[in-house]
């Protein structure tokens, strides 16, 4: 409790919905990454710009930290409040303000759904690109403070690629306005800057979406191979023809399993991999690259290629998609899920490793992951009754997100640091490089009130958890090549 | 979601089945999106998630008070949310467990109780509610807005054909639909007649116990069901094929009788029974889709089923007891396409239309917010007919139809039997 | 190389010490564009070569003194391309001084700019820090996105060194088609197309003549192609014209009359304005030749949501750059302090904070 700042937030704005109560704070004290939580001062949640201006004026008055947060659906714990801070729930600004049909684009409040986007564009001909699995419900602020990314990236790119201008309210109030309704803004690019930033500079009260017009036709095709090497060869080969699906995503059996358990989207249980594949542009474009596909996927020995024959079919395979990892729950309900993205030439052999270090651990690992943009999503199951598993298979989870480190690749590709991969930072920088993210950090928030101890760890962190890059203030590996 | 019971019910049947619901749980947050309250109050404690939360908190022996029965009051139980969950938690069964636990725990105020009670008390009756009902008809225009929108017209009901036939099935009365629209049973009869199957009735049974059990009263609920079962059980020993339900809010509770009286010494095996049988009439006739075909052929000539001037615009509502609670999606729509009706796209299909048994009484600022969305969406395609499957969401959408281009709303099979006579 | 980042990074820190700012450049084939030129050279094209390039990986690593003519001569044999074609003020055009200006071609509106290709940069701050940032993947979160902060920074951040990029494969067919129209019209109409799933990728307008490229499959440009109508372009000239846009040979262009780039949204009707322009980017940029009352043109593109720059010639004591909110203003010198806290590195080639 903070009986001076709760009376501030009742008293500047009287009709801001506070919550201060235990029982009802809760439900609130984690995010869709469950294995830690704790229980907020409070949660507040506004409905307008003008009152996130206040919570935040009030908050820098008073120095308390805050952690702001949209659905909730975010797996890294980013959004999990701080037990000394207040939590901004954003939910409730959840408003279209416009949708601009003729220059393609579309302004809306934080709390906006995703797909809710999409589906005011929908009229038009036209649709919001990034599609996260959780996009039925995961929020527009949340995507651009993750950069969030979806399984149609490799085509149509990631949220920092569609998005014009952001309305951020910065920690004492200052409304910015970063970007513009044309393709470029003067001076440096704050808008990158502020995709991905995991809520540590500000806060988004307005985001201006470029809209993309649908494609007049797609196909979906769904490949069955013997083995996961073959599948991941058949992934290169795609790519390596010059075909740029708009996804291209890869399953392995024992989630082919759990999707077909709960979702029967009809997928063949014989197969060790799954490939899903979706071509889209004019029919004769599409035709000419379907061609190259299947002849690549015979090449590459798929067992079975089946085409989704109506948008019903299609839908189907991508609902079994999307809900793969909820799916994987009814294996185990205890899983740890890991982001790293390498070079796409590497998946055989990372995904060998992976398979090999779980068997050392004695722990399952299922892979669903965005293969075309070499994004893993390695599941680690484990009991969170069973006492040390659960610091075992982060254990393990830190181990595979090093590998990943290893081949040149990154630690995280689309969820973001938040709490979970804090120790993984240390490994993939160098203490100078999150020095410098401290440093910017200070320039948008000098206090560090705004979600601190998230994103990027604390120097003296990295030494406690003895990272690599601290020791001698050299990496291991100097000649690795790391970005 | 890892849990951690509290002792009082750990070991007790509500306990066990509550923790493997809760443990089923990641908390992904995809049941948000297809929640009708969370998405008019955008407030997590409004959402299928947050009422998890709640329920888990209780359950594990934490404090518990009317802020956690005033979330779990403004569920709908529409289980919209069993749609969308990718992880299979049986929500639906977790929050009749949880009001329950928390209706022992936190005592309502006089209010709440009397009302409650009194809906409890009169619902259920079709004597009661029909001379209610008599008496509101008579005096519509006198009464009150609150009460006055919910006394629908009565549509004449027809002839219910004799027991001719060897297939016979078993129909539910309920307790409101006879007194309210005693049209749908009726012509459910003459519908299931030109199939080859005769609809039967059971002295003595009546209410399902759906309202009880969504009251949280367990004992009168399990009354209920018990007198349905005794009622049913001469017709089921003399080869009764299945027991049609015309409502599908109704038809979810026998469904789930097996369930219910699943540790009762006496009853058991019998409710077990009894939900096994249980069909909706739009399986029942989906089932004898050839048969429909042959019929509908034979009126080719007075409804020629491609003519375009005979078409009809159906905007078709598909209840949340029917698709989220039985999980039966498209078969009523493939049905009515058979009998030659156009139907019209319905935008967030997928939502409830705020009727929820006796939610629209209890909980009506959140019942008028989405009533009026629904009923939006139905007329959103400008259809001639809107049709339910459901006797709760027919009165409740009624209710809000604007009174001047009032679109008349029917049951589906009203239709098919229109079609058929 | 590795010693050439050491002397590199030990001139950085001297003139940290000494306060002497450093001009950085490759080219200088921008050498016109930003805030006039302070400081002592620093020369990075020595600094130059592919570092990796898998076209199967879609991603390419390279030095920043690298020659866009090189980078492109070794692409074409993989039959790839930089996705926002940028373009060459003359034929030294480098990497670097490419994604340090974040100007990008024609190309830009329907594939993307600079920036949106730009993957991880490894950079020398002010005060001489070898750092990284990004990676040489297509997806990657972890860390502030600083990589992308250096496009377009004008180099004000940090010497760029080591660059690395997503490539796409180079468009199969390609065809330019042409069109009378008026100057309201050609914009209606490159807005309307963009609203539709056509392979469009470049768009210009002068003097009541639209052009348009389609890229793409063969059998897609050809569809689109029949549904556009308009003039078909002689094989050559298309890609003769489209090269003289992105490099700006065009005698509109080669003016010494001061040459201004407006930037609004591409819905923006006609501005009437009494000098030339060119339009490109669909109607997202208007190109103004002639000189005109700086502020006052400010003022009233501000009000459609656009900015100006002046682009070449004119007076730069106007501001190069359209001046910031106050508010952004003040973060703009706050992290050119965190980066480069002596001010010394392109001191004054970004001139609106």
């Amino acid at each position: 409790m903070h009986a001076p700042l709760l009376a501030d937030f009742q008293r500047i704005t009287p009709t801001l919905k506070v919550i201060a109560d235990t029982e009802r704070l809760k439900p609130f004290e984690t995010d869709a990454f469950i294995s830690h939580r704790a229980l907020p001062l409070c949660a507040v949640l506004p409905e307008s710009e003008a009152q996130v201006v206040e919570i935040l004026k009030a908050c820098n008055a008073r120095g308390v930290p805050l952690v702001t947060r949209g659905a909730g659906t975010g797996i890294s714990g980013g959004a999990i409040p701080l037990e000394n801070g207040v939590l901004a729930v954003l939910s409730r600004m959840k408003q279209i303000l416009a949708v601009d049909p003729a220059a393609r684009t579309a302004r809306v409040q934080p709390g906006v759904a995703n797909a809710a986007v999409t589906k005011a564009a929908a009229p038009f001909g036209l649709f919001y690109a990034p599609d996260p699995s959780s996009q039925i419900v995961c929020s527009i602020g949340g995507n651009v403070a993750e950069n969030a990314g979806g399984v149609h990236c490799l085509k149509y790119g990631l949220t920092v690629h569609n998005v014009l201008r952001i309305r951020v309210v910065a920690l004492n109030g200052d409304i910015l306005e970063i970007g513009s309704a044309a393709l470029d803004a003067p001076g440096y690019d704050l808008l990158a800057l502020m995709h991905g930033s995991e809520g540590l500079l500000g806060l988004i009260t307005e985001v201006t979406v470029k809209l993309t017009p649908e494609p007049e036709y797609i196909e979906t095709l769904l490949a069955a191979f013997p083995s996961v090497t073959d599948a991941a060869n058949a992934v290169n080969s795609i790519i390596g023809a010059g075909v740029i699906p708009a996804a291209l995503e890869m399953m392995d059996k024992m989630v082919i399993n759990a999707c077909e358990k709960f979702m029967s989207a009809g997928f063949p249980l014989d197969a060790e991999a799954l490939l899903l594949i979706e071509l889209d542009g004019a029919p004769e474009e599409v035709a000419e690259y379907l061609a190259t596909v299947e002849a690549i996927l015979r090449a590459s020995h798929a067992q079975e290629i089946r085409r989704a024959c109506d948008d019903t079919e299609r839908e189907k395979l991508w609902k079994s998609r999307k809900g793969a990892f909820a799916a994987l729950a009814t294996i185990c309900p205890d899983y740890y899920t890991m982001d790293g993205t390498i070079p796409r030439r590497c998946l055989p052999e990372v995904l060998a490793r992976y398979a090999q270090l779980g068997a050392e651990f004695g722990m399952m690992i299922a892979n669903v992951f965005h293969a075309g943009d070499g994004n893993l999503h390695p599941v680690i199951f484990y009991d969170a009754a069973k006492p040390g598993e659960m610091a075992r298979s982060e254990e393990l989870g830190g181990k595979l997100l090093e590998i990943c480190i290893e081949v040149g690749g990154t630690i995280t590709g689309e969820h973001g640091v938040g709490i979970e991969k804090l120790k993984q930072m240390c490994v993939q920088f160098r203490e100078s490089e999150l020095a410098m993210f401290h440093v910017i950090k200070a320039v948008f928030d000098p206090e560090g009130l705004l979600n601190p101890g998230r994103a990027v760890p604390e120097l003296k962190r990295c030494s406690e958890w003895g990272g690599m890059h601290v020791r001698g203030g050299e990496i291991p590996r100097a000649d690795m090549p790391r970005f | 979601m890892q849990t951690n019971l509290a002792e009082w019910i750990k070991d007790t049947p509500e306990g066990i089945e509550a923790d493997a619901i809760l443990r089923k749980c990641v908390h992904c947050g995809f049941c948000l999106a297809t929640c009708p309250t969370y998405q008019l109050t955008g407030d997590e404690l409004d959402s299928p998630r947050g009422r998890i939360y709640l329920m888990k908190e209780m359950l594990e022996g934490n404090d518990v008070t009317a802020k956690t029965q005033h979330h779990l009051d403004r569920c709908l139980t529409c289980r919209a949310c069993e749609t969308t969950c990718p992880s299979g938690v049986q929500y639906g069964r977790l929050v009749d467990i949880g009001r329950e636990v928390i209706e022992k725990k936190v005592p309502r105020g006089l209010g709440d109780q009397l009302k409650r009670s009194l809906l409890k008390n009169t619902l259920p009756h079709t004597a009661l509610f029909s001379i209610g009902l008599g008496i509101g008809r008579a005096v519509k225009g006198l009464l009150p807005d609150g009460i006055g929108k919910y006394v629908t017209s009565r549509r004449d009901e027809g002839v219910w054909p004799q027991p001719v036939h060897a297939r016979k099935m078993l129909v539910l009365a309920g307790c409101v639909q006879p007194a309210m629209a005693p049209s749908i049973n009726c012509a459910t009869a003459r519908v299931l007649d030109k199939l080859g199957i005769s609809l039967i009735g059971a002295d003595k049974a009546g209410c399902c116990g759906a309202i009880a059990h969504h009251l949280n009263d367990a004992h009168d609920a399990h009354a209920y069901v018990k007198r349905n079962i005794d009622a049913w059980w001469p017709a089921i020993e003399r080869g009764a094929e299945a027991i049609v339900v015309t409502a599908s809010g109704c038809g979810t509770m026998v469904a789930e009788y097996g369930h219910l009286l699943r540790n009762d010494p006496v009853y058991a095996v019998k409710a077990a029974r009894v939900s096994a049988l249980y069909r909706d009439v739009s399986q029942v006739i989906a089932q004898e889709r050839t048969q429909l075909s042959a019929v509908l052929k034979s009126k080719a000539d007075i409804y020629p089923v491609d003519a375009e001037v005979t078409r009809q615009k159906v905007a078709f509502q598909s209840p949340c007891s029917l698709q989220h609670g039985l999980k039966i999606r498209g078969v009523v729509e493939g049905l009515l396409r058979d009998a030659g009706f156009d139907l019209t796209m319905v935008p967030d299909g997928h939502l409830c239309c705020g009727s929820a048994g006796t939610y629209s009484l209890l909980q009506p600022e959140m019942s008028a917010q989405l009533l009026a969305n629904k009923v939006n969406a139905l007329e959103s395609g400008s259809p001639d007919i809107i049709a339910t499957a459901n006797i709760g969401c027919m009165a409740h959408i009624e209710s809000g139809l604007n009174a001047s281009s009032r679109t008349p709303i029917l049951h589906w099979v009203e239709l098919l039997d229109r079609r058929l006579a | 190389m590795d010693a050439i980042v050491s002397s590199i990074s030990e001139r950085i820190r001297d003139a940290a010490a000494a306060k002497t700012p450093l001009s950085i450049h490759g080219g200088n084939s921008k050498a016109f564009y930003g805030g006039a030129i302070v400081g002592e050279p620093l020369d990075m094209r020595p600094y130059s070569g592919i570092i990796e390039y898998e076209p199967k990986e879609l991603v390419l690593t390279v030095r920043a003194g690298t020659t866009l003519v090189e980078i492109e001569s070794v692409m074409d044999r993989a039959s790839q391309m930089l996705p926002f074609e940028p373009p060459h003020f003359a034929d030294g055009s480098t990497i670097g001084g490419t994604v340090a200006a974040g100007l990008s071609g024609p190309r830009r509106p329907y594939t993307g700019a600079v920036r949106d290709f730009v993957l991880g940069t490894r950079i020398l701050s002010g005060k001489g820090d070898d750092l990284r940032f990004g990676g040489r993947v297509i997806k990657n979160v972890a860390g502030y996105d600083v990589s992308r902060l250096m496009t377009g920074a004008m180099g004000t951040l940090g010497v760029l060194l080591d660059l690395s990029f997503k490539v796409l494969p180079k468009p199969v067919a390609e065809l330019t088609l042409r069109f009378e129209f008026e100057e309201a019209m050609a914009i209606r109409q490159f807005n309307e197309w963009a609203g539709k799933p056509l392979p469009i990728s470049a768009t210009s307008w002068f003097q009541g003549v639209a052009m348009l490229r389609l890229s793409g499959a063969a059998a897609g440009v050809k569809a689109a192609r029949q549904k556009l109508g308009g003039e078909l372009v002689a094989d050559e000239a298309g890609p003769l014209f489209w090269r003289s846009v992105r490099d700006q040979r065009a005698a509109f262009f080669q003016s010494t009359a001061p040459l201004l780039r407006l930037s609004v949204p591409p819905t923006t009707m006609p501005l009437a304005l009494m000098t030339p322009h060119w339009i490109e980017w669909g109607g997202a940029v208007r190109w103004l030749s002639g000189a005109a009352d700086l502020s006052m043109l400010r003022e009233k593109i501000a009000s459609v949501g656009g900015h100006v720059t002046l682009f070449r010639h004119g007076d730069k004591a106007d501001g190069v750059f359209n001046p910031l909110q106050p508010v952004l203003a003040k973060i703009h010198r706050e992290l050119k302090t965190a980066f480069d806290p002596e001010n010394i590195l392109n001191r004054g080639r970004m001139d609106n904070f």
